[in-house]
């Protein structure tokens, strides 16, 4: 009975909300907390992959997905390449002092309590909205891309004002993944290697210093 | 359910939490929060890690907590009519974010990388160089 | 060519040669032969051609005038009573004024009235005068390059000691010798054939420079060179003198020349500009001096400007008036005054050149110069050309003038004869002599003896030269001055004692009475008729003619005084009559020419030609007959010097000169060749006189105490205010502006210095303690970014209260 009563009074969205928002948190933590870089590095997966839940959550599913494409696919395998090309047995664990850690956590945690009052300083924002979305689609956001604008203007907006498309912004970021890709590239093209600072193994100081 | 018996008082809390948050519809402030949490665990994360990669994955979640704050902003489920979500703006926002992120990543690594490959070492406490 | 062309051509180039040699030695003068050797002949060969041009000369002017055999100087072959009717032939030509050309060379400048010329004014004296300097002067030039032989080589000097011990060594100045000499002989040329004071003034002043050169030629002694001091210094106070007389003229007459010039006016006609002997004695009047129409208007300068005022309107009644005036005033004596101040103006000049008395200090000092200097120079030349300024400006010296003339001549004759008496230095003696004789010439032109005077002049100049070279040969020979080491030297010196004893023969008047003499003999004769003349016309001055008695016997006496001590006798010191030795030919040649000079100048030759005949065709205007004037001394009668020739006169002047010579030769004998009285115990006897005399008559210690010792007194209080207030302020202010500035410089060094530092220093430790902002690890700045944006938010809600969204 109550069960059910409670089952039905049971708002699903803040559930899942609840809960991605706890997965997102907690790994997000995790990363912090870890040491290991792998582990780290598994732990942002998993703590960005709950965040496109909750993209999904917040109508914003296009963003949802292109979260889980690009930066989950992409980026966060990118970074999982660059853990597993550097994960030497030194530089995979490498401890950070405790003072530091303590600093941090210090300055962390008054930027979280600035943070906080910000977040729960406007009132407007504590009331629930109960807005529905007739036809979800990616339509309106891929025609802004185009330059186009379909969406409806948000209540409250003044009809005189001329809402811009994103054009421009879409071919000057395709351009810079090109440079970008072209100078990573270069950046790391193959060098010769050499010895670390301070580590001399026993051949470098036989052949009498660094080649 | 009894509310004073103990073994019912994880249920009687968190259903008297769950009545206020189970039931109740999420707001953008629930959003921010989060956004909140994965921002600060950004920046310690930049500032406690040794590792260079470590570092990125710092900046990965800082960008990801500005992004939850965007989307938060213009989704139409969270704001109430006295408030206008900025609607399109910010889930575009949220896009170019993304992409942007990853080309930073690119490069980032590409630096570091590059960094290693001098070094031999992905410490960045071994980059003072530039000390003054 | 005409007379008078020809005579300025002949006596221009002989006044220009030695000016020529001087450039040329000034310029080439060390490298004219070995050491300089050959510019003693350089010099020479100018002073010859000079010679040769003024007999050329002579002989162009005997030429034109050929000189009558009528004055009385020379007794050869005339009878007593011809004189007499050639006395009276003579008159009316003595009234005329002589024979003279003048003209002008060049014009150094011509504005308002003043016109200042070099020109020449030719008659008769300068003729002579040219002869005589130029021949004395080739003489002493020959005998110069023998006896300045040492200066060929580097000389050591024993009078000069060198502070840090032993005797100064230089190098020889001979040919530096010839270049003063050569030019000095041009400036006395110079003198000789001015034609206005201006000239002489320039020629005057120019003498005295050589004069400081030649005797100062020995520099680095310093005797020398105070003599040369005290020699230009003791001129100079003469010449002040004759700037005021120059001045006087100038203003007063407006004209500085002697003779008329002629020039051509701007409206064609031609114009006579007076010059001053036809001023003051113009032709109208037989040339009887009077004051002159500037003078007079000069004294009369308030009534002058009376009448122009009262007239004017009408120029021409004014100057009628003035011209009707002016013998008024004359006779009222407007303006004697100052042609008197003006005659002893010009005389001051000649006091300070011709070593008169106050001012002959300086002549004895200047024997510091080489013996040829002294005997060109400072027996000569120099020093007669103040006796001869006096004889050209005869005609205008006033009888009051003259008579002052005449006193300062017989004190000077009388002082320095007795210094004469006492002194030891050989040359000292002859300077004392030639300052004596100098004061007969004076003392003969003042009493009127105008060719007395001149006549004695160029005898004079003969003889004393003659002296000075034997002189210097003695000193050549003993290497000393002092008499007291010499004696006995004639036997190794037989020449020089020859020529010597001529000399002193003929100072001393030496002849046969009424017969013939020396050249002294009819000059000093003359010179005593005059003064026995004077003294007869004007009994209340008769010391100037015992002063000329008792000159006549001094100079006997000191004379062979001299002669004896140095070549009579026992040799007094050994070593130095040992190496006494002749001098060579080239210095004793002159000797033996200037001997017979010194004989036969007196004479007159057949024919008529003698000096005294040919100093009468130079007779200035109105000087022949007695004259008699003067306001200052009461009258003055000046006797004609004719009368002097005469009658009792002449035979009581001949016989007084005879007398005084002989027993001044005698006392000399008795004293210092037969030692009958020995000189030391006459000193002795007459111990204060002696002293006096010994010292001079203390004329440098009274010089030195009364001009010397003030000058010095206020150059010291000069010097000491200078140096104690003036130097103290200015050290005073200079310490103060080092006070200052070191202020300044502490100001600068802290505060400015400081500032600008500590500016430097902090930003310095700024940048130090900033830079260790910059650890170079990154999780640090991240660490800051985060505070700093936390910091920034706190800041911003603290500060603005808004509303974060809408």
């Amino acid at each position: 009975m109550i069960a059910s009563m409670m089952l039905a009074a049971i708002n699903w969205h803040s559930v899942l909300f609840l809960v991605f928002a706890g997965l997102a948190c907690a790994f997000a933590v995790a990363v912090v907390v870890a040491d290991n870089i792998v582990r780290m590095a598994f732990y942002l997966v998993l703590s960005l992959g709950s965040t496109a839940g909750l993209f999904f959550l917040a109508g914003a599913e296009f963003i949802g997905s292109m979260q889980l494409m690009i930066y989950v696919g992409g980026t966060l395998v990118l970074l999982v390449f660059g853990v597993m090309l550097t994960a030497q047995a030194p530089f995979i664990s490498i401890k950070t002092s405790t003072n530091d850690r303590v600093l941090a956590g210090v300055v962390g945690a008054a930027l979280l309590v600035v943070l906080l009052q910000a977040a729960f300083s406007v009132e407007a924002w504590r009331r629930p909205g109960v807005g529905e979305v007739a036809n979800p689609s990616a339509t309106p956001l891929g025609m802004a891309l185009l330059g186009v604008r379909v969406d409806d203007p948000p209540a409250g907006t003044s009809p005189s004002l001329v809402r811009s498309g994103y054009l421009l912004p879409f071919e000057i970021v395709s351009v810079h993944l090109l440079v970008v890709l072209v100078g990573a590239a270069y950046l790391a093209r193959a060098k010769r290697r050499r010895t670390p600072r301070g580590i001399e193994t026993a051949d470098v100081a036989a052949s009498g210093g660094p080649r | 359910m009894n509310p004073l018996n103990p073994m019912h008082a994880p249920t009687v809390l968190a259903s008297l939490f769950a009545v206020n948050l189970l039931s109740d519809p999420v707001s953008v402030t629930h959003y921010l929060v989060v956004g909140a949490i994965l921002f600060t665990a950004g920046i310690v994360c930049m500032t406690v890690k040794r590792n260079a990669l470590g570092v990125l994955m710092g900046i990965e979640l800082v960008l990801n907590g500005a992004n939850v704050n965007f989307v938060a902003f213009s989704s139409p489920y969270l704001q109430g009519e006295q408030t206008a979500s900025i609607g399109l703006d910010g889930q575009a926002i949220a896009l170019f974010v993304i992409l942007l992120a990853a080309a930073e990543a690119a490069v980032a690594l590409a630096i570091t990388l590059n960094f290693y490959n001098n070094h031999s070492t992905v410490d960045i406490d071994q980059a003072d160089d530039l000390k003054g | 060519m005409e007379t008078a062309s020809q005579l300025s051509m002949l006596l221009g180039l002989a006044w220009l040669t030695p000016l020529v040699a001087f450039v040329a030695i000034l310029f080439f003068g060390p490298r004219m032969g070995q050491h300089g050797k050959n510019a003693a002949w350089v010099s020479t060969a100018a002073i010859v051609a000079s010679l040769m041009l003024s007999l050329a000369a002579m002989g162009t002017w005997l030429a034109a005038h050929p000189v009558q055999g009528v004055v009385h100087a020379g007794h050869v072959g005339h009878a007593e009573d011809s004189h007499a009717e050639s006395h009276e032939a003579q008159r009316p030509a003595a009234v005329h004024a002589p024979v003279a050309y003048s003209g002008d060379w060049y014009t150094l400048y011509q504005g308002g009235n003043l016109k200042l010329t070099i020109g020449w004014y030719i008659d008769a004296l300068t003729v002579l005068m040219f002869v005589v300097v130029t021949c004395i002067a080739t003489c002493i030039h020959i005998y110069a390059a023998g006896y300045m032989h040492d200066e060929l080589h580097d000389v050591t000097d024993h009078e000069v000691h060198l502070a840090g011990g032993g005797d100064l060594h230089r190098p020889g100045r001979f040919s530096r010798f010839f270049q003063a000499l050569s030019l000095f002989c041009f400036s006395m040329l110079g003198i000789l054939i001015a034609g206005n004071l201006a000239m002489v003034f320039i020629f005057w002043e120019l003498v005295g420079i050589c004069s400081w050169f030649l005797i100062g030629f020995y520099y680095e002694r310093t005797s020398a060179s105070n003599a040369a001091n005290k020699a230009f210094i003791v001129n100079r106070i003469g010449d002040f003198g004759m700037l005021i007389g120059l001045m006087a003229l100038w203003g007063a007459l407006g004209t500085l020349h002697f003779a008329d010039s002629v020039e051509r006016a701007p409206d064609g006609s031609m114009n006579v500009r007076q010059g001053l002997l036809s001023l003051v004695r113009p032709a109208e009047g037989g040339h009887a001096l009077r004051v002159p129409d500037g003078m007079v208007k000069f004294a009369a300068a308030a009534a002058v400007a009376q009448i122009s005022i009262d007239h004017a309107d009408r120029p021409r009644d004014a100057a009628s008036e003035l011209a009707s005036r002016l013998d008024d005033w004359r006779s009222m004596g407007m303006g004697r005054w100052l042609l008197f101040i003006a005659g002893i103006g010009i005389f001051c000049g000649c006091i300070g050149k011709s070593a008169q008395f106050p001012l002959f200090v300086w002549l004895p000092d200047a024997m510091e110069g080489p013996t040829p200097v002294s005997a060109l120079v400072h027996s000569a030349t120099m020093v007669a050309a103040g006796v001869y300024l006096v004889g050209r400006f005869f005609p205008v010296l006033t009888p009051d003038v003259l008579l002052v003339i005449a006193y300062v001549g017989a004190i000077t004759l009388f002082i320095a004869a007795t210094i004469a008496l006492v002194a030891t230095d050989i040359k000292r003696v002859l300077a004392y002599s030639t300052v004596s004789q100098l004061g007969y010439m004076m003392l003969a032109l003042g009493v009127g003896g105008w060719v007395a005077g001149l006549f004695h002049l160029v005898t004079h100049a003969f003889f004393k030269s003659l002296l000075f070279l034997c002189s210097g040969s003695v000193i050549h020979a003993c290497h000393t001055n002092d008499m007291r080491k010499m004696g006995g030297l004639a036997k190794k010196m037989p020449w020089t004692a020859g020529t010597m004893l001529v000399g002193c023969l003929a100072i001393i008047g030496a002849g046969v009475p009424f017969v013939i003499g020396l050249s002294g003999y009819y000059s000093k004769d003359a010179i005593l008729a005059q003064a026995l003349a004077f003294s007869q016309a004007n009994p209340t001055h008769w010391i100037l003619y015992a002063a000329v008695a008792g000159g006549a016997l001094l100079t006997a006496f000191y004379m062979f005084r001299l002669w004896f001590l140095t070549f009579a006798g026992v040799p007094r010191d050994h070593h130095i009559a040992e190496h006494a030795h002749e001098s060579p030919t080239v210095m004793v040649a002159p000797l033996v020419v200037l001997a017979v000079l010194a004989v036969v100048a007196g004479w007159t030759f057949p024919g008529g030609f003698g000096v005294a005949n040919l100093l009468e065709q130079a007779r200035p205007a109105g000087t022949a007959e007695a004259t008699t004037g003067g306001f200052v001394f009461g009258g003055v009668t000046i006797p004609a010097e004719h009368e002097s020739h005469v009658g009792p006169i002449h035979v009581t002047a001949t016989l007084t000169a005879f007398a005084t010579a002989a027993v001044g030769v005698l006392l000399a004998a008795v004293m210092y060749l037969w030692r009958f009285v020995s000189p030391v115990v006459v000193a002795y006897l007459f111990r204060p006189v002696y002293r006096f005399l010994a010292g001079r008559w203390y004329f440098d210690e009274l010089y030195h105490a009364v001009f010397v010792v003030p000058v010095l007194g206020i150059a010291s209080l000069a010097s000491g205010t200078d140096r104690g207030v003036i130097d103290r302020i200015i050290d005073g202010i200079a310490w103060t502006a080092r006070q200052l500035a070191g202020f300044d410089a502490w100001i600068d060094r802290t505060l400015v210095d400081g500032l600008v530092n500590a500016t430097a220093h902090a930003t310095w430790n700024a940048g130090l303690t900033l830079k260790q902002l910059q650890t170079g690890h990154l999780r640090q700045y991240v660490m800051f970014i985060v505070i700093g944006t936390v910091a920034l938010f706190v800041l911003a809600s603290l500060l603005f209260r808004c509303s974060l969204a809408g």
